[in-house]
């Protein structure tokens, strides 16, 4: 079963003349184990395609399935718990929570989700592998945008979830950076068995990825 | 909690600015309902202070004590028992050698009766002589001391003062406490005049008597002159207050809420449940306004202490423990309002993206 499936899902913003159709009959599934790619020009409807993907946005038609729950179905006090147990959400901007420091935004998601979470030698690890070990006792606004950026993928990971969406993870990171996190979503897949999504126009993402999409003009097409 | 301190800890400014602002309003209700009250009071505490819960007047007094006058023929019928009083009432100027004239309420009282027997002496004594009289504290503020010889309107001879009395105000005068013979003198009626009025602590005092009528203390205070337009006007003054005050600090509240929508949205997003965000705001918004609340009392205390002694202050407990539990309850639901508006939407609506 795969962990995550969109079935003609489409979205609309707007009313009646000025209405815009931004993804159209979007049929997508994600597997765990696997990393899916999806790449598309700026404006295209990646960031829409994610974050219905997630739940944080409700499609116009068409269904969201995570492993084997309806999210349309859902309560928005179950899909809540969903997110916090099963998605890891990696957004485009605005991750962090301004006044938590970094170490804060860890101890945040122990208070609401006591278990299953990384152990601390985990998180310390995984911290100094994106290079942000030093940073922890820092408010976001004290981080640079690359910074940020690594921070809130380790956040994503730190609840340690099946699915982990992640838009533009890249955007502000250098070469050597993008490899660094490529490889680690790539290693997540592989040996943690998780579903992992990432949207982008980064393409030097596309050495870890086992599948790639194109997104273009609302449409979805294999790469 | 962890979220509200920790917010609170990292925005002081914006936290303190708006306990400021609670403290300033609740400083503004608590002191200008203090007043308010405290002024109503001095209509009425001498009457209070006797424990009174009926009155009977002359029939004719149009229920007012000051004009009212009973004949001894009147008062013969009456039948008192030791649960009533005579109460004899006159407007005097009092004056004293090297003291400032002050405009007071002559209460003349037969020795032996309840209300002259419960007075309290906060300093000196009871009366004991016909030439003795106890007066309000305010006196006491106004320069005059134990043993000052008094002279009370144009009459003849001096009236020595040998106690002070707390709380002793009649018509917002201070009052002077003495017999019924100085009464006598002071209104200049004769003998064939008993009192004003008699006064009851016995709910159940009703004589049938021909041209008395009796009051409840309450018909009797609602009577006194100005004291009915005065509460009104306080009132309404207090209550528009209040309302305002509520109104501002759930407009602030809510305001301070929306600016956090985007960071509730994130929350959301991390799958953070709705339940933490409604109690983060509650006690946010519990905390700011009770310490504000805290800060204004305290506020309010400093002033009674250096306030001058003649401004009236006093404070209605349930009255104040309404304002404040309302400013409270306001609010947290000032705060609330926008919460349970991004429960409802799609968090990334408010993110964007
Ligand atoms: N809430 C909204 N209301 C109206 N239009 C919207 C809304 N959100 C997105 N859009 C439109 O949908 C289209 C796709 O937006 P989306 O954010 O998904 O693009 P994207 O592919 O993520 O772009 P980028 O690479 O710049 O992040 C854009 O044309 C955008 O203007
Ligand atoms: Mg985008």
């Amino acid at each position: 079963m795969p962990a995550l499936t969109l079935s003609h899902v489409t979205k609309q913003f707007g009313h009646a003349t000025n209405q815009v159709t931004v993804l159209e009959d979007i049929n997508f599934s994600a597997t765990a184990g696997e990393v899916s790619l999806v790449l598309g020009p700026s404006g295209s409807g990646k960031s829409t395609f994610l974050t219905i993907a997630g739940g944080i946005q409700t499609p116009t038609t068409g269904q969201v399935q995570v492993q084997d729950q309806s999210l349309g179905q859902l309560t928005t006090k179950a899909r809540d718990a969903l997110r916090l147990n099963k998605i890891g959400f990696i957004l485009q901007a605005y991750n962090l929570v301004p006044y938590l420091t970094v170490q804060d935004q860890f101890s945040l998601v122990d208070r609401v989700k006591p278990q299953g979470n990384l152990s601390a030698a985990d998180l310390s690890a995984l911290l100094d592998q994106l290079g942000i070990g030093q940073l922890t006792q820092q408010f976001p606004a004290e981080l640079s945008g690359g910074q940020t950026q690594r921070v809130a993928i380790a956040r994503a990971l730190y609840q340690n979830p099946d699915i982990i969406l992640a838009d533009e993870p890249t955007a502000a990171l250098d070469s050597a950076r993008v490899a660094v996190v490529g490889q680690l979503l790539h290693d997540l897949a592989k040996q943690h068995h998780k579903a992992i999504v990432v949207v982008t126009h980064d393409l030097r993402l596309r050495d870890f990825a086992d599948r790639i999409y194109q997104i273009m003009d609302g449409q979805m097409t294999v790469a | 909690m962890f979220l509200a301190l920790r917010e609170i800890r990292h925005e002081k400014l914006r936290y303190g600015l708006i306990v400021g602002m609670v403290v300033l309003v609740s400083y503004l209700v608590f002191v200008l309902s203090g007043l308010a009250y405290g002024l109503a009071q001095q209509n009425t505490q001498a009457i209070s202070s006797w424990g009174t819960s009926k009155i009977a007047l002359n029939s004719d007094a149009n229920e007012s004590l000051s004009q009212s006058l009973l004949t001894t023929a009147t008062t013969d019928k009456l039948a008192l028992s030791d649960h009533e009083a005579y109460i004899g009432q006159a407007g005097v100027v009092a004056k004293a050698a090297g003291q400032p004239k002050l405009s007071a309420q002559f209460v003349g009282l037969q020795a032996h009766q309840f209300v002259a027997r419960n007075l309290k002496v906060t300093s000196g004594q009871r009366p004991a002589t016909a030439r003795q009289i106890l007066v309000d504290d305010s006196f006491h503020d106004n320069g005059y001391r134990l043993g000052d010889r008094v002279q009370l309107n144009a009459t003849a001879g001096k009236y020595t003062i040998v106690g002070f009395t707390h709380n002793a105000k009649l018509s917002v005068a201070p009052v002077i406490y003495g017999s019924l013979g100085t009464w006598r003198t002071l209104s200049h009626v004769t003998a064939n005049f008993k009192a004003s009025g008699v006064v009851s602590n016995d709910a159940h005092f009703a004589p049938k008597t021909a041209g008395v009528q009796t009051l409840t203390r309450q018909q009797f205070i609602n009577k006194l002159p100005g004291y009915s337009a005065q509460n009104t006007t306080f009132t309404f003054m207090i209550a528009f207050l209040m309302v305002i005050a509520m109104v501002v600090i759930a407009v602030f509240l809510y305001i301070l809420t929306m600016q956090k929508l985007p960071n509730y949205a994130v929350l959301r997003a991390q799958g953070i449940p709705a339940s933490v965000l409604v109690k983060t705001t509650i006690s946010q918004a519990m905390l700011l306004v009770v310490s504000g609340l805290v800060i204004g009392a305290l506020l309010t205390a400093a002033t009674v202490l250096a306030l001058p002694a003649g401004v009236p202050m006093s404070f209605n407990l349930p009255l104040l423990a309404g304002v404040t539990v309302g400013i409270l309850l306001t609010g947290v639901i000032g705060a609330l309002i926008p919460v349970r508006l991004i429960l409802r939407v799609d968090p990334v609506s408010v993110i964007g993206g």
